[in-house]
C-alpha cells in the first residue's frame, strides 16, 4: 500500500464522485450520457497508491454508487478489478504520465465497467434494448477517455507530490 | 371695340377654374367605377387593422378556455360518478416535490426528488409531471425519493388505448421511447393513438395521459407491439407531483 490513503483529505476527495454522479452536469454529456466519474477518480488514485489500496477504493466507490442506482446491478466487481489492475500498472515500469496513455486506460476502464453493467442488466430480466445498451457503453467510454487526460493528469500530479512528501 | 371679346367674364372664369373641373371629372370617374380608387386606398391604409393573426388568437384562446372549463366540469362529474360506483379508491392528496437530480439517459432512468418519507411519500406511489404520468417511487429516505421512470428497463405499467379499447403492457427499454406489448393479435392501434393509464387501475390514478403511439410493429409474433412517445418531457421536468394515499 502507498501513503495516499493515510491522508484523510485525499480519500475525502472521493466524495466528489457520488456528488458529480447525482448532479450529472449537462455540459459534460454526450447524447445524454454522462462520463464515468468513478473511473476518472479511481484511475489516478490506483496508479499512485498501488493495487491493494486501488481495490479497496474501488470497493468503497462501488458500494456508494450502487446505493444511488435502481435495481441490483452492481459496479463493485468491475471497480475492484480496475483498481487492482491500475495499481499493478502504477507499481511496475515507468510512471504513466502521457495523456494518451491516461485516456486509453480510462476509456478501457469505462468500457469494462459499462460492459459488466450491460451483462448484469441482461442477466436480470431487465428490458434493455440492445441499441440503448451499446449507445450508453460507447458514449460513456468515449467521454471518459476524452476527459481523463485533463482531470486525471491534474490529480496524478497533485497526489504524486503528496506521496513524495510523505515518503512513499 | 378691342378687348370686348377678352372681357367675357364667364368664359374666363370657367377656363381659370380648370383644377376644379379636373376634380369633378375625377369624382365622376370614382362614381362610375363604383368607388374603385377610394376603396383600394382604404384597404391599403386599414390593412394593419384587419382581422388577422391577433384576432384568430383571441378566438383560439376563447376556445381553449371553453374546452378547459368543460374538461373541469367533466372531471368533476366523473369524480362524482366514480365515487357513486365506489371505483375511486385513490382520492389521494398530491404532494409537489422538486427534482434534485435527473438522469434520464445512461444505464438507469431515474429522478431524485427533494421530498421523502417525512412528507408522506412511500415506495410505489405514482409520480405525475406537467404533461402526464412519468413513473413510480422505488425507494424513499426521510428527505429524498427515487423515481423509476417509465423509460427504465425495469418499468412495467398496464396502459389503455381508449380509441380501440385495448389493454397493453408498457415496458421500458432504456431508450426515450418505451414499447407497448399487446395481448391479442388484431389490435387496430394506429400511430397517433393516445395512451392513458388503465381506467380500472387502482395502483395508479386512472385515465392519466401517458403518451402517444408513434409506430406500430404489426409483424411481431405472437402479438404486435408499438413504440410510444411519452407526453411529459422527462429530461426537462423540474417539479413533479406525487399522489399520496
Amino acid at each position: 500500500m502507498g501513503v495516499l490513503h493515510r491522508q484523510r483529505w485525499c480519500g475525502a476527495t472521493g466524495l466528489v464522485v457520488p456528488l458529480l454522479t447525482l448532479a450529472s452536469p449537462a455540459a459534460l454529456k454526450i447524447a445524454g450520457v454522462a462520463p464515468s466519474w468513478a473511473v476518472l477518480w479511481l484511475l489516478p488514485w490506483a496508479l499512485v497508491d498501488g493495487p491493494a489500496s486501488g481495490a479497496v477504493a474501488g470497493l468503497a466507490l462501488g458500494l456508494v454508487l450502487d446505493g444511488l442506482h435502481l435495481g441490483w446491478a452492481s459496479e463493485v466487481p468491475a471497480l475492484m478489478l480496475l483498481g487492482w489492475w491500475w495499481g499493478r500498472i502504477g507499481r511496475r515500469g515507468l510512471p504513466i504520465e502521457r495523456s494518451y496513455n491516461l485516456g486509453l486506460l480510462a476509456a478501457l476502464g469505462a468500457f469494462l465497467l459499462g460492459g459488466s453493467l450491460l451483462l448484469q442488466l441482461r442477466w436480470h430480466d431487465h428490458h434493455l434494448a440492445p441499441v440503448a445498451g451499446w449507445h450508453t457503453l460507447f458514449a460513456q467510454s468515449l467521454l471518459t477517455g476524452l476527459l481523463a487526460p485533463v482531470l486525471c493528469s491534474l490529480q496524478l500530479l497533485r497526489w504524486r507530490r503528496v506521496a513524495e512528501l510523505r515518503g512513499g | 371695340m378691342p378687348g370686348r371679346s377678352l372681357r367675357v367674364p364667364g368664359l374666363r372664369k370657367i377656363v381659370d377654374a380648370w383644377p376644379w373641373w379636373l376634380l369633378l371629372l375625377a369624382l365622376v370617374g370614382v362614381r362610375l367605377s363604383k368607388g374603385a380608387g377610394i376603396v383600394d386606398a382604404y384597404a391599403l391604409l386599414s390593412r394593419p387593422f384587419w382581422p388577422g393573426p391577433a384576432q384568430s388568437q383571441w378566438l383560439r384562446s376563447a376556445q381553449l378556455l371553453q374546452q378547459q372549463a368543460s374538461v373541469e366540469q367533466l372531471e368533476r362529474d366523473n369524480r362524482r360518478l366514480r365515487a357513486l360506483l365506489e371505483l375511486d379508491r385513490n382520492n389521494g392528496q398530491r404532494v409537489s416535490a422538486p427534482v434534485i437530480s435527473r438522469d434520464p439517459a445512461g444505464w438507469w432512468q431515474q429522478l431524485e426528488l427533494g421530498k421523502g418519507s417525512s412528507d408522506g411519500l412511500r415506495p410505489g406511489q405514482p409520480v405525475l409531471a406537467p404533461g402526464g404520468f412519468i413513473g413510480r417511487l422505488s425507494s424513499v429516505t426521510p428527505t429524498t425519493a427515487r423515481v423509476v421512470l417509465l423509460t427504465d428497463g425495469s418499468s412495467r405499467l398496464g396502459v389503455w388505448v381508449a380509441r380501440v379499447q385495448r389493454h397493453g403492457l408498457l415496458v421500458g427499454q432504456g431508450t426515450p421511447r418505451p414499447r407497448i406489448q399487446f395481448l391479442d393479435k388484431d389490435t387496430g392501434v394506429r400511430p397517433g393513438d393516445v395512451i392513458t393509464t388503465s381506467p380500472a387501475s387502482t395502483l395508479v390514478p386512472p385515465n392519466l395521459l401517458v403518451g402517444v403511439v408513434q409506430s406500430v410493429n404489426e409483424d411481431l409474433a405472437p402479438a404486435p407491439d408499438a413504440a410510444v412517445q411519452l407526453s411529459a418531457p422527462v429530461d426537462a421536468v423540474d417539479w413533479v407531483q406525487v399522489v399520496v394515499r
